[in-house]
């Protein structure tokens, strides 16, 4: 027999909450959220795919093809070509300073400007704010100057300075938001224990705002691991380039070489989400405790 | 007697690294622009003082520099009135599906943030390749939808480049401004929203009504950043098209670069840098003050 339920048709009459209509809503919305999904990752996909076939595979007409077998040697060549391996160890290096340089600068300023006393300390504080204003490309030209007079150009310390400096602001945001939520009296009654003020900055309060120097980590992290332009402008040797540079070194020379290019964009592209499939929680949490309040 | 939180010597201690940085490396090299800016310079040899001229040839002059305002407008106003309506909407549609199954949720707001913890360098290389004339994945997707006719070389065709290099922009920076819808969502009162379903606010009205001016500050300070963010774009550009065919895709920061290390125009490079963090200061002061208005506590 057929009636109006099974055809699906009770949901115009019926209570809302168990008929077609909410179920087809779902559906349009899974539909959607899906789609957006798929054009977030589809690109990349293709990359992957690619990346495992011959180089003459491109030229095919199919949209994706079943690696049959996967080209791993493409890999093996993007490994040695690429130099992933030394511009790996450059990155770690200058991304592993910045991030202890900066949560350490950017603590202590942010403990000087919520917690001691002095006339300067909104001044100060408003001052290295200004800097979140300051375009990093605005800085390129005279800073390569600078650098040139002073010696430091190709060397680690012409990136890592200015990446502490531009992540400087947010991350001094960030700790000073954190620190509001932490009482006083717990520094007040370590200083009357005998505790010297580095003590109980470090000791004492550095362990409870745990939660901001993870995010503030990860944020610079991010930044300075996948940061290019300064790396492009300071560096013009191997001897201190970063990961990003491995895919610039196959633009021009092996442009038929398809496949090994892609495995090389690939395994850039590795590490870093490697540490963001670990670490996304504090990306989130970066942004609802820095970007939103400032 | 002693007081520790007013200890000079210590305070000097605490400030002095991030002064220190921020002087070298964002405030000197400001006042070295405006030094490099008044000089007719290649960046090596014989520097000649020009005063002013540099800054007056930028502003009156420079079609190029005007052309790169202009993109750059293009680009941020793809961004406000397009990605950033499609986020919240998306994160509206993301919370929906979280009373269904919290999982999934999850899944997919990491899915749509993918793209924006890649290094640049990797997404736009990619997107060149996707927008290769003859092994694209646009062109084929052309090809396999019929339409085929429409082939075309993406990121040399002066009518498609800038679009195209919006298109890169857009998709990367997807992720951020869900990242920043959801944190404001999320960040709403449960309260207030079953106050207004009992005061009979539903569906559409609960969003018009409560929801969309409860988030005003928040789509404010998204707009300010993706707006200025849109003037400082140069990665992208540099990596794909480097401001062509002609200067149809140029932005101030790829254009300034350009001068400096391609024409060997250094000091008028420096003078368009000056110009880049006035633009960005200015910018970022007007919008504040001409967005703001008190929504209340909450």
């Amino acid at each position: 027999m057929v009636n109006g339920a099974s055809l699906g048709l009770k949901a115009w009459n019926g209570p809302r909450r168990t008929g077609t209509w909410p179920r087809l809503k779902r559906y349009l919305l899974y539909t959607v959220l899906t789609l957006l999904a798929m054009g977030q990752l589809f690109p990349l996909i293709w990359l992957l795919d690619y990346s495992l076939l011959k180089s003459g595979d491109l030229f095919g007409t199919e949209f994706l093809k079943l690696p049959n077998p996967p080209q791993w040697s493409n890999y093996l060549k993007a490994w040695t070509d690429g130099l992933i391996l030394p511009y790996f160890i450059n990155s770690v290096i200058i991304t592993g300073s910045t991030v202890i340089l900066t949560v350490l600068a950017a603590f202590m300023l942010a403990f000087a400007c919520s917690r001691m006393q002095w006339k300067l300390s909104k001044a100060v504080y408003g001052f290295v704010m200004l800097g979140m204003m300051i375009p990093i490309h605005a800085t390129l030209l005279p800073n390569f100057q600078l650098f040139a007079r002073l010696g430091m150009l190709d060397t680690y310390w012409s990136l890592i300075i200015p990446y502490v400096a531009f992540n400087l602001p947010f991350s001094t945001l960030v700790f000073t938001g954190f620190l509001q939520t932490v009482p006083r009296a717990l520094e007040e009654s370590a200083l009357i224990d005998g505790c010297t003020i580095w003590g109980a900055m470090f000791r004492i309060v550095a362990p409870i705002t745990k939660p901001a120097i993870v995010t503030v980590s990860v944020m610079t992290f991010v930044s300075a691991w996948n940061e290019f332009i300064m790396a492009n402008t300071y560096l013009s040797s191997d001897r201190c380039r970063t990961l990003p540079f491995s895919v610039i070194k196959f633009i021009g020379y092996y442009t038929a070489d398809y496949a090994t290019q892609f495995a090389c964009m690939m395994l850039v592209a590795l590490p870093i989400l490697v540490v963001y499939a670990f670490l996304n929680r504090y990306i989130t949490e970066g942004v609802t405790m820095g970007a939103l309040r400032g | 007697m002693y007081k520790p939180f007013s200890d000079g010597k210590a305070i000097a201690l605490m400030v002095l690294p991030a002064v220190a940085f921020v002087l070298f490396a964002m405030v000197a090299p400001v006042f070295l622009s405006v030094y490099y800016g008044m000089t007719d310079w290649s960046g090596m040899g014989a520097m000649e003082y020009i005063g002013p001229a540099n800054f007056r040839e930028i502003l009156f002059k420079d079609a190029t520099f005007w052309r790169s305002l202009l993109n750059a407008l293009w680009l941020a106003i793809v961004t406000i009135f397009f990605q950033n309506p499609l986020a919240l909407l998306v994160c509206i549609m993301l919370l929906h599906s979280k009373k269904n199954s919290e999982k999934s949720e999850r899944v997919f707001r990491t899915i749509y943030f993918i793209p924006a913890v890649i290094s640049v360098v990797v997404t736009t290389r990619l997107w060149v390749h996707v927008f290769n004339p003859t092994y694209g994945l646009l062109n084929r997707f052309l090809s396999l939808i019929g339409l085929g006719a429409f082939k075309i070389d993406w990121l040399s065709n002066p009518r498609t480049a800038l679009w195209s290099v919006i298109l890169i922009v857009i998709w990367q920076g997807f992720g951020w401004a869900i990242l920043f819808y959801y944190a404001g969502l999320v960040n709403i009162p449960k309260e207030l929203q079953e106050a207004a379903r009992i005061d009979g606010a539903s569906g559409l009205k609960l969003y018009t009504k409560v929801i969309l001016p409860l988030m005003t500050p928040v789509i404010r300070s998204t707009v300010i950043i993706a707006l200025i963010s849109c003037l400082k774009q140069m990665e992208t550009v540099y990596l794909s098209t480097n401001g062509g065919p002609g200067d149809t895709t140029q932005f101030l920061a790829n254009y300034l670069y350009l001068k400096a290390f391609v024409y060997g125009q250094y000091g008028y490079g420096c003078a368009l840098s000056v110009i880049f963090v006035v633009v960005c200061v200015a910018g970022t002061v007007l919008l504040n003050a001409l967005t703001q208005r008190d929504v209340g506590e909450f």
